[in-house]
Formats: structure tokens, C-alpha cells, sequence
């Protein structure tokens, strides 16, 4: 009945409504009641009836029910606000700020918002002091309502007729909303300064409401400029500067151009509005002239570097790459090598004193070793096998040299030669015969061990190049002996280089077995001395045999000068040995060699050295003189002027125990003259 | 030799200059007392890189302090509500600072500065015990750590900068090291996780609000001595 009479019901007044609301419920309750009085006797009629009759009533009951609820809510659509949110607060100069909030439902009544709030720290509950000035839906604090670091507590209420709702309490410190207005008076300018290129000068202000003179707010820019139809932003970073320079401009365009700030710890404020410039097209004639006169420019300097390549190419090319050199050896001329003289050649190298020089001490890695007790080992075998003057050495091993007695044979050392007794760290390590030495000084110390223990082993003096170089210079010591020996060779051939050969070729021309005069980087007049050992490995062991011949290290050894070689022709009775040179075809060499005459006798012990070398000199009544030392060689020239004094330490009182033989080859028993050593 | 003479007529000289100096603030009063003795110029140009040095710290210290928070309340305090009961909990709350720019502008410059040194006193041991405190906690992220280290070591140095700063400004007087006493340390190691973590977002809390106070306080007084407010 009243259904149709919604539009009659006049929803304009809150109260009329409720009372017609009312009156249309009391109708309908008196109504079904009145059904329900009316329909008890047919009910208790139909009860008779269950069961259908049961179900029936109450699903009526239900739907009318129903339907009046629905009737009600239909009626007047209107219910409690929904729940508002504050969506965010902001202040522009950190000394004031605003929060908005956006309502829920209204439930179709008008809603009465407020917003309440608290501060850290205070009980007293205060409510918004301006809800205009920030627009709809927002609340503004003033200076005097707005403490920095400190939490405010807000909160939303809608109410309306229905109902009313909260919103969830907003924790909000002041400090971290900052959000500046968006810089102000924004200019543009294009500066065209006279020889320089042009640029855009953008100057700005500070948003008017920051206070950053006094330093309350530090303000940062950042500002964007673009041509008017290019798709993206350029973007730059001004700092704390209210100015920007801009040099890259497109002639002709026209220019957009936004700035916006961001305090020290706070939001970026939004972007300004576009300032816009154009930019004449008049800079293109500069820019051509410049064009112009760099092409110019650019085409002078390469005709200029074409020019320059096509008449000096090949120069130009070696400047930028180098050809790479040779190996050079100081002094070295490689033609002399091609010619076969090897003296010319050695001599250039420098090997001219005795001791020999650094070069070749660098050179050499091992040492050769004698120790006394292989020595003393060596001795029988090697007395045997030296019969005498003369005579063919039982070839003890391929590799032997001339000077077998001692450890100077690699086989032999390798087999026999133990660690040297006593020998000088010089002696033995590579690294010492780097050391500058004195080379008498060294010899002193290797002639101790050498001889000593050279003799011991050895039958004599080696005369020959061999024998020499069984006199006690370098004994590769044991294990590495045979290799370090032929490493020493090796080294020194190296060292030597195409020298090598030469005293190979030289020894060859000598044309026997022996070729004693082993080669050394010095020339030296080698006299080439018969020795009784076959030299069949000799041109290869060039080296060794220097080795031998030298009695230092085997820096000594490379450097020392070609060993002259000469037979030991007897030892006189009062102990001077006497030599013969060795008259063989080297006497070109000779010559070459020492400075006089080719037939050198060296028939006397000029003295010790301090190094323990003995230095022969030349005796004009002895025969021959054996070249005992070839560390001596250094003093050699000098010892030729020596006078002619014998040092008989070393042959005194042995002379007829030690002598194995003498004459011819020679070779004076070491070991008899070992404890005469000191 | 030289040496030493050189030095004894450093002294004296330098003995002269602070009588001097004393003699004009005496003379002078407070309302146009020039931070630094007319003609000594050595002192105007210190004094600005002093100032320009706190200042670059302090700014350094709050954007860590802020970084850590925000990476803690990410992290740990999500839906925790924890915002809600740190409410004036920080032990330099006793400390009186001016709450907005009137009253900070109206503070002395030396009544400032003290309080400056007051608040960085203050936070010495907390942020001691906040390095050791953070280095046990449970996964203890990295981020975290080291700003944590990092804001312990730069507070010491803006200490030392504040005291000469303080030195140039107002030598002589050399107040009690008057500064807040922070108890907070069985909070951070309560068994209750909850408690615990509750404790440390408050202490970050607190933290990130001094060095902005500081920060904010250091680029007022800048602007004020340095650029005579035309900042």
C-alpha cells in the first residue's frame, strides 16, 4: 500500500522523514499483525494440516520480513560516513604545513569533517585552527600551531546523521614533510659574447615563502631544458646556484626550459612553469666560418704528413719501429769472427787483463770444485797415467782436457770430486765470482785449494794447455762438476760467441790431439803446448780449458786471457820449473801474444801472490818455464818485467819427492807439495 | 736553536693577540661582539672552514641517521605500530631546544652553540652501544651496521670541530660537560625480541631527530657568523 508512496514522503527534513518512516513501520507491524490475528484461526485450522501448511507460514513470516527491511533501506539510501584517510601533510618552508585527508562514504548524508590533534608530550586534544586557507578537505597550521621535531597526532572524524567514523591517527613530525614551492621568476637569456661562442644564461629565485637567507632551509636546484618538439628532458644539476650556463645549443629552435629546488632533507618540489627562448639561426655563419677554416686546416696538415711520409718513409717507419737489434757484445766486431781471427776478435772484446773482467764473471753459473781427498784419489790413476814427457795421456773420458790430475776432467769430477776442502766462496758460487774482486786477491784463495789439491791429484804442472789447466783454476766441484764444466764452456762460449769456434780452428791448425791452448774470451798469446791427453772433445771444451787455465773463478776463467800454454821442462834443483813454450803452429799466435819473442821461457817463480799464484817470469837461462798460473796472466805482463825471482816456497823442500818427472811434460805432484801450502 | 727562538716569539706573540682580544670583548658589547678580534684575519678564514667543515658532517650524520631508520623501520617494524609508543621517549628530551625557526633565532649564538655540544655529548655512548648492540642482533644488516659505525665515528669528529669552533668563538669559558645520561642500554638487550626491537627503533628514532636538530642548528649559526644572515 505505502509502497507506492515513496515519492510522496518529503526527504528533505531529516525529522519528517523519520516520523513518516516511522509511521510507515508502525502501519506494517499493525498490519501484520493484524494478518497474523486473522490468519490464528485459519492457522490453527491448517495446523491440523502439518507439515507443508508449517513451512509455508514461516517462509511468509520470513519474506515479509524481509521485504520490509529491504522497504526501509530502499526508502532513504542513508547511512554512517565511511572511515576518511588522511592522505598526506606538507609544509612549504618548514614553518608551517597543511594536511589533506579524503573521505570515505557519506553514507548519502552530509558529513561534518573534523580533525583533531595532538602534540608529543601534551594531553590537551586541539582541534584544527583553519580549514580553509589550504582548500577542501585539509587543515592549516599556522606559525604559531607548528613545532618542529615534534610528533603531531591527527586525526579525521566524519559524523553524520547516521553514524560517524575515524580515521587511523596520522604520526607526523614537521621536520620530514618539507616540500618547497617551485623556484620563482624563472629568466632566460642568450648571451652572445663577441668572439666567443654563445650560450644561455637561466637565472632564478628561491620560492618565495623559504627562508634561506638566515640559513633555516638549504635550497638545491636542478633544472631542465629541451627544444620545443624533442621527445625528452635534459636535465641538470645547479646545486646551490640560482644561475646556469647552457653552451650547447641548436641554432633555430626554440627552447623550454623548467627549474625546481629540494631542501637539504626534505621532497623535491614540483617543477616551474616552462619558460621558453628561441634561438636565432644567425650562429650558423659563424659557425660555418669556423668550418671552413678548420677544414683548411685539417687538409694543409695532411698534405703536410703525406709530403712528409713519401720523402722520408722508410725513416719514418724505422723511427716508429725500430729494428730490433742483434745481440752486441761491447767491443765485439761479428767480421772479425767471419775472418778467423779470433785474437783480433778476443782482444776486442776486451779480454785483455788478467783478472778477467765482470763481463764474463756474469756469465758463468758454476763453479768448478777440487777437493783434497778426490784429489788424493785421482793421484794413483793419474800418476800412472802421466809416464812422462810427452806421452799420450791415457784418454781418460771424451771430455778430458789436458789437465787430468786434478778434477779438471768432468768425468773425472763428476766421479771423484767431492766438495772442494776449503775453497774460496768465490770459488765455488756463481754468485761470488759476480763480486768485483780483486783477481790476485781471488786467485790467492782458489790457488790454495787448486794447487793443493790439484797437485795432490795431479802429477804436475800441466804445460800444456791441458796440462795448465790441470793446474789448479777452476775444479768444478763434484756433482755439478762435468756440468759445470761444460756449462763454464758452454758459458764462456756464449760469452765468446763466435769466438768460439775460432781458438777451435785455431787449436785445429795446431793440428793435434791437443790443443791445449784452450781459448779463452783474453787474448793471449797461447803457446800450444803438446799435453799427452787426446784434446778429441777440445774445440767444445774451448771453454773448459779456460776454465782450467784460469785458476780463479770461473769469472777468471771467461775473462781471464788465452792460457799460454808451455811444457814444463824439468825442475831444476833448487825447485824452479822450467818451461818450454809450446812450439807448435800457433806461433802466429804467439806472437800475437805475448808481447816478445814467441819462445818464452818461463823458468822462474817470480814470487806468490797474495792470492797464492804463483807468477812465473820469464828466466833467459831457463829453457821453458811452465806456465803454472793462470790467474798469473793479470800479472803476466807485469811479471815479465819482475825480476826474476823465485819463489821457492812452493818447490822448496819437494823437489825430489815431487818431481815426477821432468823435462818435457812435466807434471809436479801435487800432493808432495800439498803441505808445503799454507 | 733558531727553532726555539722562532717559537718563544710565536708565543709571546700569540700571548699578546689573546690579551688584546680580551681587552676588545671587554670593551665591546655583547649585542656587536664580533666573533673574531678586528685585523686578525687568520681567525675569520679558520673560523669559516671550521663551520663550513661542521656543517658538511652534521648533513652527513642526519642523511645516515635518516638512511638507517628508514632501512630498520622497513625491516623490523613493519605493522609493529611501534611509531605509536615511541612518543617522548628520547633521553634528550631534557635538553631545551628551541621547537621553530623564532626561538632558534632567538637562542644566543653561544647559548646554541653549548647546546650543540650538549646534544653531540650526549649521544657518545648511545651510539657506542648502539654499534655493539646492532652487531648481535640477529642477521644484523649490513646497512645498518655500517652507518651505524660510520655516525659513531663522525660524531666524535664533530665533536672535536664543535670544541674548536667553540674555542675561536668563546675561548676562555669552558663550561661543564653538561650532557644527557642515556639509560637505554638493558633495553637493548632485553630477551623479549619484541622489547628489543621496540628499543632500538626508538633509539634510531631519537638519533635521526637530533642530527636533524643539530644539522639545522649548525647552518643557522653558519649563516648568522659566517654570512652575517645573507646566506
Amino acid at each position: 500500500m505505502e509502497w507506492g508512496r515513496r515519492g510522496d514522503l518529503d526527504s528533505r527534513r531529516p525529522q519528517k522523514k523519520w516520523r513518516n518512516l516511522f509511521r510507515i513501520c508502525l502501519r506494517k507491524m499493525r498490519l501484520l499483525h493484524f494478518w497474523k490475528q486473522k490468519s490464528e484461526p485459519l492457522i490453527h485450522f491448517l495446523q491440523q494440516d502439518k507439515g507443508v501448511n508449517m513451512r509455508e507460514n514461516a517462509v511468509s513470516t520470513v519474506a515479509s520480513v524481509l521485504l520490509l527491511l529491504l522497504n526501509v533501506s530502499l526508502l532513504n539510501g542513508q547511512s554512517a560516513p565511511g572511515k576518511p584517510k588522511i592522505s598526506k601533510c606538507r609544509s612549504p618552508e618548514k614553518e608551517t604545513f597543511t594536511c589533506w585527508w579524503e573521505p570515505g562514504t557519506d553514507g548519502g548524508l552530509p558529513t561534518n569533517y573534523t580533525l583533531t590533534y595532538h602534540k608529543e608530550g601534551e594531553t590537551l586534544i586541539h582541534e584544527c585552527p583553519d580549514y580553509k586557507t589550504s582548500g577542501p578537505n585539509s587543515c592549516y597550521f599556522n606559525k604559531k600551531h607548528t613545532s618542529i621535531w615534534k610528533l603531531y597526532i591527527i586525526t579525521v572524524n566524519a559524523t553524520n546523521q547516521m553514524g560517524s567514523s575515524s580515521s587511523d591517527p596520522l604520526y607526523v613530525d614537521v621536520t620530514y614533510i618539507v616540500e618547497p614551492d617551485p623556484p620563482a621568476n624563472l629568466t632566460l637569456e642568450l648571451k652572445q659574447p663577441e668572439d666567443k661562442i654563445p650560450y644561455l644564461w637561466m637565472k632564478w629565485f628561491p620560492p618565495t615563502l623559504v627562508d634561506v637567507r638566515s640559513g633555516w632551509l638549504t635550497l638545491q636546484y636542478e633544472i631542465r631544458l629541451k627544444p620545443e618538439k624533442a621527445p625528452e628532458w635534459e636535465i641538470h644539476f645547479a646545486g646551490q646556484q640560482t644561475q646556469f650556463k647552457i653552451f650547447s645549443l641548436h641554432q633555430g629552435q626554440k627552447y623550454l626550459v623548467q627549474v625546481r629546488c629540494k631542501p637539504d632533507h626534505g621532497f623535491w618540489s614540483e617543477w616551474s612553469q616552462e619558460s621558453s627562448i628561441q634561438i636565432p639561426s644567425d650562429f650558423t655563419m659563424k659557425d660555418a666560418t669556423v668550418w671552413i677554416v678548420v677544414a683548411v686546416l685539417s687538409t694543409i696538415v695532411c698534405l703536410i704528413m703525406v709530403w712528409a711520409v713519401a720523402l722520408k718513409g722508410y725513416s719514418m717507419v724505422t723511427c716508429i719501429f725500430p729494428p730490433v737489434p742483434g745481440p752486441k757484445i761491447k767491443g765485439f766486431d761479428t767480421h772479425l769472427l767471419e775472418k778467423g781471427k779470433s785474437e783480433e776478435l778476443l782482444s776486442a772484446l776486451g779480454c785483455q787483463d788478467f783478472p778477467p773482467t765482470s763481463d764474463c764473471e756474469d756469465l758463468l753459473i758454476e763453479f768448478l770444485e777440487v777437493d783434497d781427498s778426490e784429489d788424493q784419489q785421482l793421484m794413483p790413476p793419474h800418476s800412472k797415467e802421466h809416464p812422462g814427457q810427452g806421452a799420450k795421456p791415457p784418454h781418460l773420458d771424451p771430455d778430458n782436457d789436458s789437465g787430468r790430475g786434478s778434477c779438471d776432467s768432468p768425468s773425472l769430477l763428476s766421479e771423484k770430486c767431492e766438495e772442494p776442502r776449503a775453497n774460496p766462496p768465490t770459488f765455488q758460487t756463481p754468485e761470488v765470482l759476480e763480486k768485483p774482486e780483486n783477481p790476485e786477491t781471488n786467485m790467492t784463495p782458489t790457488w790454495d785449494p787448486q794447487s793443493v789439491g790439484a797437485q795432490s791429484p795431479r802429477p804436475s804442472l800441466h804445460a800444456g794447455g791441458s796440462k795448465s789447466s790441470t793446474w789448479p783454476s777452476a775444479h768444478p766441484s763434484q756433482p755439478g762438476a762435468r756440468s759445470s764444466y761444460h756449462s763454464i764452456a758452454d758459458v764462456c762460449e756464449l760469452a765468446v760467441g763466435p769466438a768460439g769456434p775460432a781458438p777451435a780452428t785455431l787449436l785445429d791448425k795446431a793440428g793435434e790431439d791437443v790443443l791445449k791452448s784452450s781459448k779463452t774470451i783474453k787474448t793471449r798469446p797461447e803457446e800450444e803446448v803438446a799435453t799427452q791427453r787426446e784434446m778429441k772433445s777440445f774445440p767444445s771444451k774451448t771453454g773448459r780449458d779456460a776454465a782450467w787455465l784460469l785458476p780463479q773463478e770461473k769469472t777468471l776463467f771467461i775473462s781471464a786471457k788465452p792460457v799460454d800454454y808451455v811444457e814444463i821442462h824439468k825442475v831444476t834443483k833448487d825447485g824452479a820449473l822450467s818451461l818450454l813454450p809450446k812450439q807448435k803452429e800457433n806461433s802466429h799466435r804467439v806472437e800475437q801474444l805475448r808481447a816478445p819473442d814467441t819462445s818464452k821461457e818461463y823458468a822462474k817463480v817470480s814470487k806468490v801472490t797474495d792470492n797464492n799464484i804463483l807468477l812465473l817470469v820469464q828466466d833467459p837461462r831457463a829453457e821453458t818455464e811452465a806456465l803454472l798460473e793462470d790467474s798469473a796472466k793479470e800479472a803476466l805482463p807485469s811479471l815479465e818485467q819482475n825480476p826474476a825471482e823465485k819463489d821457492l816456497t812452493f818447490f822448496t823442500g819437494t823437489p825430489s819427492n815431487c818431481r815426477v818427472q821432468l823435462g818435457g811434460l812435466d807434471y809436479l805432484d801435487p800432493a808432495c807439495c800439498m803441505h808445503s801450502f799454507p | 736553536m733558531d727553532s726555539k727562538g722562532a717559537r718563544l716569539k710565536g708565543g709571546s706573540l700569540l700571548l699578546l693577540l689573546l690579551l688584546l682580544v680580551s681587552n676588545l670583548l671587554l670593551c665591546k658589547s655583547v649585542a656587536s661582539l664580533p666573533i673574531c678580534p678586528s685585523g686578525a684575519v687568520n681567525c675569520q678564514v679558520s673560523l669559516r672552514e671550521l663551520f663550513d667543515r661542521a656543517v658538511i658532517l652534521s648533513h652527513y650524520i642526519h642523511n645516515l641517521s635518516s638512511e638507517m631508520f628508514n632501512e630498520f623501520d622497513k625491516r623490523y617494524a613493519q605493522g609493529r605500530g611501534f611509531i605509536t609508543k615511541a612518543i617522548n621517549s628520547c633521553h634528550t628530551s631534557s635538553l631545551s631546544t628551541p621547537e621553530d625557526k623564532e626561538q632558534a633565532q632567538q637562542i644566543h649564538h653561544e647559548d646554541l652553540l653549548n647546546l650543540v655540544l650538549r646534544v653531540l655529548r650526549s649521544w657518545n655512548d648511545p651510539l657506542y652501544h648502539l654499534v655493539t648492540e646492532v652487531r648481535s642482533m640477529q642477521e644484523a644488516p649490513d646497512a645498518i651496521l655500517s652507518r651505524a659505525i660510520e655516525i659513531e665515528e663522525q660524531n666524535k669528529r664533530l665533536l672535536e670541530g664543535m670544541e674548536k669552533i667553540v674555542g675561536q668563538v668563546h675561548p676562555g669559558i669552558r663550561e661543564n660537560e653538561v650532557y644527557s645520561v642515556w639509560s637505554g642500554l638493558p633495553a637493548l638487550q632485553m630477551a623479549d625480541e619484541d622489547s628489543r626491537l621496540f628499543a632500538f627503533y626508538n633509539l634510531l628514532h631519537c638519533l635521526r631527530r637530533d642530527s636533524h636538530k643539530i644539522d639545522n642548528y649548525l647552518k643557522l649559526l653558519k649563516c648568522r657568523i659566517i654570512y652575517d644572515s645573507k646566506c
